[in-house]
């Protein structure tokens, strides 16, 4: 397949229209027509049928829509990005994460932007779900990074990064600390510190209570920063997913049957042009290595594909 | 215990062949002999594909000797950068196009060019291979063939689709790559079921390609030798205007390898 082929059928399919397709992309029909025919021979299959007044997109046509659409969006975005390395512009890179993500995950690819595009500039954005879709539906970031999405918009795009458990943390001096795994029943009386930006702390709650935990004698916390602070005071316990970073004064513990897992993803805005360096990001977040974060799945029979799995409350 | 799949088979039948006292090709080919015995079937949808992919010249328009080979920044197995730009400050680089860590040749090709990598520095060159696959399954290739150099990850095939290199691998092969235990999707973090043309550029400080093998059939390879002596053309070229070489399978007779 090559790059022009592809870049005219797109055209043919949004406007369904050789002759208005042809314009945009400044060839000749001729020229476009005969693009079209060399890829339909390649794939081997109608793409469009040509009837008037609009041509129609044939079954083959619909499925390898997306697909050749993704690889040109890969191409235009590596071109872009090539393009604005010799230039030494990229841009200001518009990212909204979800108030209860670390932003540690995204730290050595910055880092490694930062290293090739000394002039990068960004905008972090934190907010809930809630607020991460509405920057992206508002245009005031290009990607976002977030747990779960209100699925009410049909252009969000999602890549999941990683699906996790959730852990105990708890100061190093508090009785817990050091001991590998706990156990619901360790956790009773405890006092705990309960992460109100963090879109699984209901379902926490409820496998808590599950567990005849009492979680109703808690702290109401806002911030991750806050909850540190907290920990590190020892007032109170924490349960946090595993990617998120903590200080060496803290002490992290398996929780032995609490079966909460979320998944962490990659949203973007799909029919809209991205910027070089979003691309970039886009492709450095999908293709990074997430295993370290990713929390096996050992239940035999469950199902491996990254999904949510909670414990009947 | 569960019978292998025919993909596990293939995997031991690569290690054989890599131990092999032969040149690449040859190594090469007897891994595909072992795909047409073990199964004549599988053999012939590789061969139907392999015509597609023929009779519509994939991938030959692709940077010519000559042409200037576009730039590209991807991030090998660690997350690293990598620039092409950067990278030719240094010396000439051999671009190579591979498939992914489940293909036995691109295995054998990896393998390859890892024996000849400490030649490769010699002659004060790099070389890069490129896949669709994300930093998990590139860094299994790398492994696999204990391979000095970087394994670059263009996740969605963007830098194969502007080369003009990628192809779609189409149902047929598709569903028979499935049966015999080749689920890439998820090695590419995609369903798009789409592949480069495996493919070497010989690329000078000068960002010219001075050298390529391309071939649609997949289990055909650039010679190693053929890597090698273009590379030391340009070490041992006066002026970067001396004759180039093109090698393709169909033309090795061609082929020459003169110092100036």
């Amino acid at each position: 397949m090559e790059m022009h082929q592809i870049r005219y059928f797109l055209a043919v399919a949004q406007t369904l229209n050789f002759t208005r397709a042809a314009d945009e992309c400044n060839v000749t029909q001729p020229s476009l027509t005969r693009a079209i025919k060399q890829l339909e021979a390649e794939l081997g299959g109608d793409l469009f049928r040509r009837e008037r007044p609009a041509a129609q997109l044939t079954e083959l046509g619909q499925r390898m829509h997306p697909l050749l659409k993704q690889c040109y969006e890969a191409a235009v975005g590596a071109r872009s990005l090539a393009t604005s390395f010799k230039s030494g512009k990229v841009g200001t890179l518009r990212i909204a994460i979800a108030d209860a993500v670390d932003l540690a995950l995204l730290i050595p690819h910055l880092e490694q932007l930062k290293r090739l595009f000394n002039a990068l500039e960004f905008k972090l954005l934190r907010g809930n779900s809630k607020q991460i879709g509405e920057y992206l539906k508002k245009g005031e970031a290009e990607l976002g990074i977030a747990v779960e999405m209100d699925n009410d918009w049909d252009r969000l795009d999602g890549w999941p990064l990683f699906t996790e458990s959730f852990q105990l943390v708890v100061n190093a001096r508090h009785p817990l600390a050091d001991q590998g795994s706990v156990e619901f029943d360790d956790l009773k009386s405890q006092q705990m510190l309960s992460r109100g930006y963090c879109e699984y702390a209901e379902r926490l709650s409820a496998a808590l209570r599950a567990g005849n935990i009492d979680v109703d004698g808690g702290h109401d916390i806002s911030a991750e920063h806050d909850l540190i602070k907290l920990l590190e005071a020892d007032i109170g316990i924490a349960i946090v997913p595993c990617s998120a970073s903590m200080p060496d004064t803290l002490r992290r513990a398996a929780i032995e049957g609490l079966d909460v897992r979320r998944t962490v993803q990659l949203f973007g805005v799909a029919g809209r042009e991205r910027t070089a360096v979003a691309s970039a990001v886009m492709k450095m977040l999908r293709s990074a290595d997430w295993l370290p974060f990713t929390t096996p799945v050992t239940a035999p029979g469950r199902e491996t594909r990254p999904a949510l799995s909670i414990v009947a409350a | 215990m569960a019978e292998k799949t025919f993909a596990e088979l293939l995997d031991e039948s690569t290690d054989d062949s890599r131990i092999m006292d032969a040149p690449l090709s040859e190594r090469l080919k007897a891994v595909a002999d072992e795909v047409e015995r073990r199964s004549p079937e599988f053999a012939a949808v590789v061969a139907r594909m392999v015509a597609r992919l023929e009779a519509n010249n994939v991938g030959q328009s692709a940077p010519q000797i000559g042409e200037r080979m576009p730039d590209f920044i991807l991030p090998d197995e660690k997350g690293t950068l990598v620039c092409l730009e950067n990278l030719l400050e240094q010396g000439p680089v051999v671009v190579s196009f591979h498939r992914g860590h489940w293909c036995p040749y691109c295995r054998l090709n990896a393998d390859g060019l890892a024996r000849i990598a400490p030649d490769v520095k010699r002659l004060d060159a790099q070389i890069v291979a490129i896949s669709p696959e994300t930093h998990q399954y590139g860094a299994e290739l790398k492994a696999d063939a204990n391979a000095p150099f970087p394994v670059l990850a263009d996740v969605d095939n963007g830098y194969a689709l502007e080369l003009n290199l990628l192809f779609w691998v189409g149902d047929e092969k598709r569903e028979a790559m499935q049966a015999g235990g080749f689920d890439i999707a998820p090695y590419q973090g995609n369903e798009t079921w789409m592949l480069p043309v495996p493919a070497t550029f010989i690329v000078g400080r000068d960002g010219l390609v001075k050298a390529r093998y391309i071939d649609p059939d997949y289990r055909r390879r650039m010679e190693l030798d053929a890597i090698l002596a273009a590379l030391g053309n340009l070490a041992g070229r006066v002026q970067s205007q001396a004759s180039e070489t093109e090698s393709t399978a169909q033309r090795t007779a061609g082929r020459r390898h003169s110092t100036a």
